[in-house]
Order: structure tokens, then C-alpha cells, then sequence
């Protein structure tokens, strides 16, 4: 029809679902860098999923407040009075100026430096200065709050999400939660978040670290390799296949790796054994039965959430290694960067000597200037910077066959729910949430 | 008022300059086993992390988290890293330049040391990529005189920003 837009295609006629093929596991390049379909996930990945913003334990008291995004849009994430969470835009609902000006702090009300509109932490509009005389008594105040987003919480992980049709939280990770509550709900004070968050820009696209965390088990061969030339990681091409890549469904997967068999593991990704007896009161013994035979542990929960609970290597000599958490937020800052936001958790109940050796470890291969973290975001940078040119986005196509032929384990080998496929050298994970970006892409 | 800290003619500031300059042109130049042994063996490295405060709501720096809380067998084990063929993002090296300025020396809290502050300003660049990153610092140093000269036994690096524009970083 002439003059309207066919919200299916790209401007230049090509169909979004040509560009991800799941069933040949075939990604076109121009998903990762082609500035129009940018522009699309904002509105259709990212007015319309939760996405993660902060955890309860940054913001423990009345009137705490992080600044954060939802895709492009900067959010205030607060506790009011009564304790209860809020997620605000940061603009004045008088012209826009920041309401907020700080990454973190307390506050007792906000309060607009431009003309002093004052708000509650719940994001009412209390008060316009001079508000009689400069509206003629005429305004009415109840249409001018900030604009508030709905909040989800799942194990003490903060959601948000602009979408008055999304399904409440819990509905939409689904059978994530089994997973999730391995992390962060497996003693009974649950994990905390330690200090503020690495934070850093790098040139890459958002993608690119969601595919990698969701379930790239190959990667670690050979980006990591240094850790194989240091002979912390075992001169073994199959070294990151052994264990379960599932695919959870509605785009979120994760993997659970272990060791052969000639490789003994310590029990639950060697934890402190102080922590063991908690795992015993808040896991189930299906949930226990898989972790314990676990070494690492990488997902991703749809749209931007990355989760990784691994022990990498002893970064110093003698030293053992102590596993850590690391949950992080792939914001999106234009086509071909993005800004991550990365924390460390720990849990409450952990023993000092492990907190501060977890935190140690996470700092020195994962935190900002982490030995593998460099390894990952040097190739996702390069990924981007190659498929920028029109030809790349025209024709060039990411292979993502791995595993398309493989069956699911039956649920008396993996009791845990999604699709679980024997070996983490496996685009299943990669395909889940592709598959969802496609849905969401093509839901207009 | 009298100054703490030494003239620039005083000769314990030259030394402390030279040495400076000297360790900066290392890491400049990758050299990093010689870098090593200009470090004290109970060397503390630590750069916080920093958090974007309102006036008098507290120190912007999180004493909590770190970008590095090193000591020297966690800073050979990132050396050894660098010195595999296997450091991605190290190869093609990045091009690095130190500029230091504002150096102010002053003694320490034992007979052999010394604090110094500097201003640091690191440009790096990468591939054929015209843009440089960079990031700037004020330094902390204790630097420790020895027999075998200078060496360094504290670094404390505070960042100016708090949302860091470098691609990697893996020693400053
Ligand atoms: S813009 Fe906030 S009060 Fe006018
Ligand atoms: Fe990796």
C-alpha cells in the first residue's frame, strides 16, 4: 500500500526474518551493526522486555537511589520511605532537565534544578514553586509525575520495564528462575552486590556479549588461550564442552559446565564448604544434584543480562582459586557500542576470607581491566568493526550451526527445565535468543 | 608557611623524578620485567572505582570495589599473560604514552620513604584507529629508598572518571 510502512521489512525490502534463519542457524551480519535495526531494538526490544537494572542490596535504605538505562533512557532506580522500589525517568515532567544528577546517593525528595518542581521518591509531582500565581491556579498537578516504569524483582535483581502488556516478571523469565535461584537464591540470605559496579565503554554492539555469555563454550579454547600457554587451563581443544548447554526458552539459556571425568571437581564450583549446609535448606535435590557437579557456570536472561559464576584461574602463584559472581548489563550506546555495567555478588552468608578472595579474582579476569574479560571484548569489537561496511551488512552471514542436529537430554540425565544438550559447544543457547529477538522484531 | 614537600633542587627530588619518568618510559615501551623490578616486593597497587557523587554526599571513590587491588604475584601473573602470543587484546600492542606533571614529593612515614603525588594522563591507541582513549589520574605513590636504589611499594591510582573510555586496561 502506497504511503504506509511495512513494519516487516528494512527499508531497503529485505524481510526481518530473513535476517535470522533459526533453522539453518544462520544470523545475518547487519543484526550486529546495521544502524536501522538499532534504531528498531530500542523501541521493539527495549521499550517492550524487563530489563535489569541494579540489585535491592545497592539501595538497602529509604531514600538510596542508583541511575541507570533502560535501552537509551537514563532511569533512577529508588527506595522510598515505606522501602518499596521505584524506577523513574530521570527528566523533569516540566521541560526534561535531570532530576537526579548523581550515579548514586540518598535523597529525602527530588528536586528539579531548573525550576524546582520537587517530587516524591515514588515519583509524584509534590510541589511547583509559585505554582498559584505562575499557572493561575489552573494546572492540574496530578498529570505531572515523573513517568514510572513497572518494576520486577527477582532475587533481590531489580527489572523495569515500560510496557504496561508485558507479563509480570516471574512469567516472563519462566523457567529461568531455576536457574537464576542457583545463583542468587541458593543460601537464604541470597548473594549482595559489593561496592558500585565496573563500568565501562567499549566499541562493540550490544549483542555481542549476550551471544558470547548465553552459551560460546568454543571461545574458550582459543580467546582465553593465554590461560592454556600459562597451563592454568588444560592444553585440550574440548576443555569448555564438558557439561549442559540449555536453551530455557522465550531467549533466555545458560551452561553448566563441569570436567571430564579423569579431572575431579570440587563439589559446587568449589565454594566454601561453610556455604554447602545453606545450598542443603534452599535448593531443591534436583537443583543440587546438577550444581554440584558444576565448575562454571555463563547465561544470559533476554534482552541484556549476563550472568557468569565461575573460578578462571589463580591469579596468583600458590594461591587457589576462589569461584565468583558476576552479573552485567550490555546497554546499548548507538549501533556499534555499548556501555557494560558490571557487578560483583557475593553471597551474605560467605565467609570474610572468600569474600575478599572472590572479589579479587572477579576484579582480575573479569572486572574492568580483567585478563578475559580484554580477551572477549577485543573480539567482539573486531566482530563489529568488520561488518560496518554495506557490503558485510548486505552479504555476509554468521554461522550458527553449532549443535542444530543435536537432541535434547532426556529429564532423567538433566532434571532441570528448558532443552539441555550435552556439550557447551553448541549455538542452541545463541539460536533461543535470536529466535526471541526475531519474535519481538517482527511483534508490531 | 613552610612547605612539606621538597624543591624541585633538592637531589631526593630528582631522583624520585628520574625515577618516575624512567618507570613510565617501561611501561611505554613494554617492558614489563624490568618494570617488575622496580616494585617493592610487598608492593600495594590498588585504583578504586569511582561513582558519580553529589557535593557532601561522601568520597566518590568506592573503597569497596577496585579496578586493581594488586600485589606483585597478581601483577606478574598479568605480565605473564601479556607475554603469551595469546593476549588478544594486547596484539597488535596498543600504543601507549605516560605523561606525568604535578609531582610533589614529600617524606613518608618511615625514614625510607617517600609520597609522591603526580598527575597521570595515559593516551592510548589501537590499530589504525586515528582516536586515541585515554585516561587521567591522580597517582599516590610511596616509593621506597633502598641499596639497590628506588622502588616502588605503594601505588594508589584515582581515576577522574568514573565510567572509563579504554577499551582494556590491563596495567597502569
Ligand atoms: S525543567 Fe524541571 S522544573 Fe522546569
Ligand atoms: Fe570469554
Amino acid at each position: 500500500m502506497a504511503g504506509t510502512v511495512d513494519k516487516m521489512r528494512l527499508r531497503d525490502g529485505t524481510p526481518l526474518k530473513d535476517l535470522v534463519r533459526i533453522d539453518e542457524g544462520r544470523i545475518a551480519a547487519r543484526v550486529f551493526t546495521d544502524p536501522e535495526i538499532y534504531e528498531l531494538e530500542l523501541e521493539r526490544i527495549f521499550l517492550r522486555n524487563w530489563v535489569a537494572v541494579a540489585h535491592e542490596t545497592e539501595i538497602p535504605h529509604p531514600g538510596d537511589y542508583v541511575t541507570r538505562w533502560i535501552g537509551e533512557d537514563p532511569v533512577i532506580v529508588l527506595r522510598d520511605k515505606d522501602g518499596n522500589i521505584h524506577i523513574l525517568l530521570n527528566s523533569c515532567s516540566h521541560r526534561g532537565v535531570e532530576v537526579c544528577r548523581a550515579s548514586r546517593g540518598n535523597v529525602s525528595q527530588l528536586v528539579c534544578p531548573y525550576h524546582g518542581f520537587r517530587y516524591k521518591l515514588d515519583g509524584e509531582l509534590a510541589s511547583i514553586p509559585s505554582h498559584k500565581e505562575a499557572y493561575d491556579g489552573r494546572l492540574d498537578k496530578t498529570k505531572f509525575n515523573l513517568h514510572r516504569a513497572r518494576v520486577g524483582i527477582y532475587g533481590g535483581l531489580i527489572f523495569g520495564t515500560w510496557d504496561a502488556q508485558a507479563p509480570p516478571l516471574e512469567e516472563y523469565l519462566s523457567d529461568m528462575r531455576w536457574y537464576l535461584d542457583l545463583l542468587l537464591n541458593r543460601t537464604e540470605g541470597g548473594v549482595e552486590v559489593v561496592g558500585a559496579p565496573h563500568r565501562w565503554v567499549v566499541d562493540a554492539n550490544w549483542k555481542t556479549g549476550v551471544d558470547n555469555f548465553i552459551g560460546d563454550g568454543l571461545h574458550t579454547f582459543m580467546a582465553h588461550r593465554f590461560a592454556v600457554e600459562l597451563g592454568v587451563l588444560p592444553e585440550d581443544p574440548l576443555i569448555g564442552w564438558f557439561g549442559y548447554h540449555i536453551s530455557v526458552g522465550k531467549g533466555h539459556g545458560l551452561a553448566m559446565v563441569g570436567a571430564p571425568e579423569r579431572i575431579p571437581l570440587p563439589p559446587y564450583l568449589g565454594l566454601p564448604q561453610e556455604l554447602w549446609p545453606h545450598f542443603e535448606r534452599s535448593l531443591t535435590p534436583e537443583q543440587r544434584r546438577v550444581f554440584e557437579k558444576t565448575g562454571t557456570i555463563h547465561g544470559s536472561v533476554f534482552p541484556n543480562l549476563s550472568l557468569l559464576n565461575t573460578t578462571t584461574i589463580s591469579t596468583e602463584e600458590g594461591v587457589p582459586r576462589v569461584p565468583f559472581l558476576t552479573l552485567r548489563v550490555w546497554i546499548p550506546r548507538g549501533p556499534h557500542r555499548m556501555e557494560i555495567l558490571s557487578w560483583f555478588l557475593v553471597e551474605k552468608e560467605g565467609p570474610d576470607w572468600y569474600k575478599d578472595a572472590s572479589r579479587k579474582n572477579y576484579e582480575r579476569t573479569f572486572g574492568m581491566t580483567g585478563t578475559f574479560e580484554e580477551d572477549d571484548t577485543d573480539v567482539w569489537i573486531s566482530l563489529t568493526r568488520a561488518n560496518r561496511g554495506l557490503y558485510a551488512r548486505r552479504h555476509q552471514v554468521f554461522n550458527y550451526e553449532m549443535g542444530l542436529h543435536r537432541e535434547p537430554r532426556p529429564q532423567t540425565e538433566w532434571p532441570g527445565p528448558g532443552a539441555a544438550y550435552y556439550g557447551d559447544y553448541c549455538e542452541a543457547n545463541q539460536r533461543c535468543f535470536f529466535q526471541r529477538w526475531l519474535e519481538c522484531m517482527t511483534e508490531v | 608557611m613552610a612547605s612539606a614537600f621538597l624543591p624541585p633542587a633538592d637531589p631526593l627530588y630528582q631522583q624520585v623524578i628520574v625515577f618516575l619518568y624512567e618507570e613510565a618510559r617501561l611501561l611505554d615501551n613494554w617492558r614489563l620485567e624490568e618494570w617488575l623490578a622496580l616494585l617493592a616486593d610487598d608492593i600495594v597497587y590498588v585504583m578504586p572505582v569511582r561513582v558519580t557523587r553529589e557535593k557532601n554526599q561522601g568520597s566518590e571513590f568506592d573503597w569497596n570495589l577496585y579496578h586493581f587491588e594488586e600485589n606483585l604475584a597478581s601483577l606478574k601473573t598479568r605480565i605473564k599473560r601479556w607475554e603469551t602470543q595469546f593476549a588478544w587484546g594486547e596484539n597488535p600492542p596498543p600504543r601507549t604514552r605516560r605523561f606525568l606533571s604535578s609531582i610533589l614529593v614529600e617524606r613518608g612515614d618511615r625514614d625510607d620513604e617517600l609520597k609522591v603525588t603526580s598527575s597521570l594522563l595515559l593516551i592510548r591507541n589501537r590499530g589504525d584507529a586515528p582516536e586515541v582513549s585515554f585516561l587521567s589520574a591522580e597517582r599516590q605513590d610511596v616509593i621506597r629508598q633502598t641499596s639497590d636504589g628506588l622502588r616502588l611499594a605503594r601505588r594508589l591510582i584515582l581515576p577522574d572518571q568514573s565510567v572509563l573510555g579504554l577499551e582494556s586496561l590491563f596495567i597502569l
